[in-house]
């Protein structure tokens, strides 16, 4: 075998993984964003900035990643927003009534994990359509978060959490945020699960074909929950963040994260159809996130011109990538889309 | 004869308001293909489902290999060794060969971790043993139809099942997929595997069926070893009365020419295709799968993008730019996947047949006028004899055999000048296709050309005045009735050009 033959092949191999093709067309134009920016204000790449901007990065690819394993099963999570709202004033409200930081953390994490659960069991138990279950969880779970503290704010957290807010935000480890130890330390852990272990694999097999997965013996139900599961355990931890950073606990934290969770997602080339995505797509998507907020800040670009430039690129990228796959697997997931559930009828045949 | 690997006693089941399966028996031995054979609502796919353990049983005992079973599940049943392969593949397209084989039952180390080294041996290992060349790491979304239904041969065998269900496995496939498919059920069948088989295609039971067993609204019909029955024997069995005659040809005199098609390009599929259909005859297209057959019919009804290509209605030329365009002129098109393309499944019928005639129905300002909608409903459905309770139904409710005379029947009731026929027979029974055709010579006779698409070779040609033979995008031979043979149109359908490879 010629090397080069063998070069090609590994190419090609990297290729047809799934979604390799549009994380590899992101990077470029993650690349190039950065150089632009950079030309426009050589402030950009000084270590602050650089520090900075990872630091706002972090959230954005951890509710990426919640995000990311829902869309692999094909379904969506609308309640990562209200989540997080839910995860800041309940820590919050625990912390000013004297609750120690880290009772509170595990409160905190156990109520919201219960939002994680109820969607998964909605959607795959149940069989409401994820749009509809999510959107009803999403909205209690903000009604939780305002009744948290009486429908108000809260006070600060207050000195005895500093050990928290540190922990979560403001602390340094070899130099780096914390925060952007915890962003990356999660995305490992998950990107391993995803990609090396059973309980990923039938993630992806649920999202390419969900009649095929149980058929084949997956438990569907227990696959589906564990990704909603997944997403409010990240979306819990954002709201953490939010916390340890304002030191108290807003009502409205976290309001339309899920669509920024979409968006990262979607722009690192994760299929709102299923079956098909890459969390590194997601960390570069989050990344363009995060690029173009603080670039065009930088800039001078006011917040109205920065949520219409986000959103063109949320669709020129989904567009672009329809464009560059022939479509091969058109037909196969159109036919799951369109064939209804009507196994019952159709077993008369 | 050989151990008696399954054993099914006595089994009924009901579904709300149908009785689909009424004290049913059914037996299979080790070394044996047994042909399970009934039309369309028969029951065959609800036994095999019971028996892969996809519903349970309301009566009746079930033994495999000479173990009395309870209620199965899918689980349960691939434990037994049951294995089957749908009729409508079950893979998860994005998946590669190797993760689909052993998809359920993957192979982990402590803490759930993915063994992926040991699986791909094992899916190497079970291809070679079944003679498949075929890399484990392509994503089976890539493959063709063939190699996914070969793969999910694999995916059974890996998990050693003796027993193969395997429910229209030829439905999709070219002849020479087919030989491969015969090569690997007769391998299986001399390792002694069992195999059922269920087809709509009676001629290729010959080549590997032992033994044939009919089913009928039900019920167990007959049973018995396939060279004891003549194939009419077969069909009467199944249909439950004579069919006189399979293919009902009615000679008419050719007139003029209706339409032309002129140098039609389109993409790779379609290359320089010019044919003309003439009133009062009915036009097959034969060909391999792949030779751009369908394809040749979308770019016509202006569904797929055309590089060149001039259209004739009447020696006028007219211009297709979109499905739309293409109706109004008096053009249509029954796709070929009836529940991709052809219906929309979750509407009634009643408004699935009025869909492409709205524009007739409705009033200047666009509303349906109801009286007319059902006056039209009503008149295809006498046409078609469908069968169905209520025309508020949803499409996805009636068999396949009735969902596609409603595909065929909502073009009916305009002024068509040209009506495109893609498979217009696939998956359904006997009884159906006959009055499928019975209807295409109504149209023929009314004047209308008639155009169809067909893999199956007896039918393309017991039904067409014409054949017209494509070749990958080419055509590549034309034949009258009188003059047609199977072994002329083979000849011509594998005409490639030189290439050096072969595609």
């Amino acid at each position: 075998m010629l090397k080069q033959e063998k070069q090609w092949n590994l190419w090609k191999k990297m290729m047809s993984t799934r979604g390799m093709g549009q994380v590899i067309t992101v990077t470029v134009g993650l690349i190039l964003l950065c150089i632009v920016f950079g030309i426009l204000n050589p402030i950009f790449f000084s270590s602050k900035n650089i520090s900075n901007l990872l630091r706002q990065i972090a959230p954005i690819l951890l509710i990426g990643i919640g995000q990311s394993y829902v869309l692999i099963t094909g379904n969506i999570d609308l309640s990562i927003g209200s989540v997080i709202g839910m995860s800041t004033m309940i820590s919050a409200t625990l912390m000013t009534r004297g609750v120690s930081p880290w009772t509170a953390v595990v409160i905190t994490l156990f109520c919201c994990l219960l939002v994680g659960l109820g969607n998964g069991l909605l959607v795959s138990l149940c069989k409401l359509p994820p749009f509809i279950a999510t959107l009803g969880t999403m909205t209690i779970a903000r009604g939780i978060a305002q009744i948290a503290n009486n429908n108000y704010n809260t006070d600060s957290i207050g000195e005895a959490a500093q050990g928290f807010r540190d922990f979560f935000y403001y602390g340094r480890t070899f130099n780096v945020f914390n925060t952007i130890w915890i962003g990356l330390v999660l995305w490992m852990v998950f990107n391993f699960i995803l990609n090396r272990t059973r309980t990923g694999r039938h993630i992806y097999a649920v999202g390419s074909n969900l009649e095929a997965s149980k058929l084949s013996g997956v438990n569907t139900v227990s696959v589906i929950t564990k990704a909603y599961l997944v997403s409010a355990f990240c979306s819990t931890v954002v709201g953490l963040i939010f916390c340890a950073t304002s030191g108290m606990g807003a009502m409205d934290a976290g309001n339309s994260y899920e669509l920024y969770a979409v968006a990262a997602s979607v722009i690192g080339g994760v299929s709102t159809l299923g079956g098909q995505g890459l969390l590194l797509g997601t960390v570069i998507g989050a990344s363009i996130w995060g690029v173009l907020q603080n670039g065009l800040q930088f800039a001078g670009a006011p917040v109205a011109i920065r949520n219409i430039i986000i959103g063109i690129i949320v669709v020129v990228s989904v567009l672009l990538d329809i464009i560059v796959r022939s479509g091969s697997f058109k037909r196969m997931k159109e036919e799951k889309k369109g064939a209804p559930a009507t196994t019952l009828v159709k077993s008369v045949d | 004869m050989n151990e008696k690997i399954v054993h099914m006693e006595n089994i009924s089941k009901s579904f709300p308001g149908v009785k689909a399966l009424d004290n049913v028996s059914f037996e299979l031995c080790a070394g044996e293909v047994m042909a399970l054979l009934g039309e369309n609502g028969a029951g065959k796919s609800t036994l095999m489902k019971i028996l892969s353990g996809v519903y349970t049983r309301d009566q009746g005992t079930v033994t495999i290999s000479g173990e009395t079973v309870g209620d199965l599940t899918p689980k349960s049943a691939e434990h037994h060794g049951v294995a089957i392969i749908h009729q409508e593949l079950n893979m998860c397209p994005h998946l590669s060969v190797a993760e689909n084989m052993f998809l359920g039952k993957e192979s982990v180390l402590p803490g759930g971790i993915l063994n992926n080294h040991s699986m791909k041996d094992e899916a190497r290992k079970v291809l070679r043993e079944l003679q498949i060349d075929m890399d484990v790491d392509a994503l089976v979304g890539d493959l063709p139809v063939s190699k996914q239904q070969m793969v999910e041969i694999a995916k059974a065998l890996s998990s050693h099942a003796r027993i193969l269900i395997m429910d229209e496995p030829t439905s999709a496939l070219t002849n020479k997929e087919i030989d491969d498919l015969f090569i690997i059920i007769n391998r299986l069948k001399s390792q002694g595997h069992g195999i059922v088989y269920i087809s709509h295609r009676l001629e290729e039971l010959k080549h590997i069926v032992d033994r044939v067993t009919v089913m009928r609204d039900g019920r167990f019909i007959t049973k018995g070893s396939f060279d004891s029955f003549t194939m009419d024997q077969i069909i009467s069995h199944m249909v439950g009365r004579e069919i006189t005659n399979q293919f009902p040809r009615l000679d008419t005199e050719a007139g003029k020419e209706i339409f032309e098609v002129r140098d039609l390009n389109a993409g790779r599929m379609v290359r320089d295709v010019s044919f003309t259909l003439r009133e009062g005859e009915i036009v097959g297209i034969a060909g391999l799968m792949g030779a751009g057959r369908t394809e040749t019919t979308r770019a016509i009804f202006g569904i797929d993008h055309r590089e060149s290509g001039q259209f004739f209605l009447d020696g006028k030329e007219i211009f297709i730019s979109s499905p739309g365009s293409a109706i109004s002129q008096g053009i249509v098109l029954a796709p070929e996947d009836r529940k991709k393309d052809g219906l929309c499944t979750k509407l009634s019928i009643r408004e699935n047949i009025a869909l492409p005639n709205l524009d007739t129905l409705c009033n200047p300002l666009g509303v349906v006028n109801r009286g007319k909608e059902r006056e039209l409903v009503d008149r295809t459905r006498k046409l078609f004899s469908v069968k169905m309770s209520d025309q508020e139904a949803p499409a996805a409710s009636l068999s396949g055999g009735n969902q596609q005379k409603i595909v065929v029947g909502k073009w009916l009731a305009r002024n068509s000048r040209v009506v495109m026929f893609d498979e217009p027979t696939r998956g359904i029974d006997v009884a159906a296709k006959v009055e499928i055709y019975n209807l295409m010579n109504d149209l023929k006779q009314k004047g209308i050309a008639v155009l169809f698409v067909s893999s199956e070779m007896p039918e393309i040609m017991g039904i067409s005045d014409r054949v017209i033979v494509m070749c990958d995008g080419r055509i590549t031979g034309e034949f009258a009735a009188g003059d047609m043979s199977q072994e002329k149109i083979m000849e011509a359908a594998t005409h490639f050009e030189d290439k050096g490879i072969n595609s």
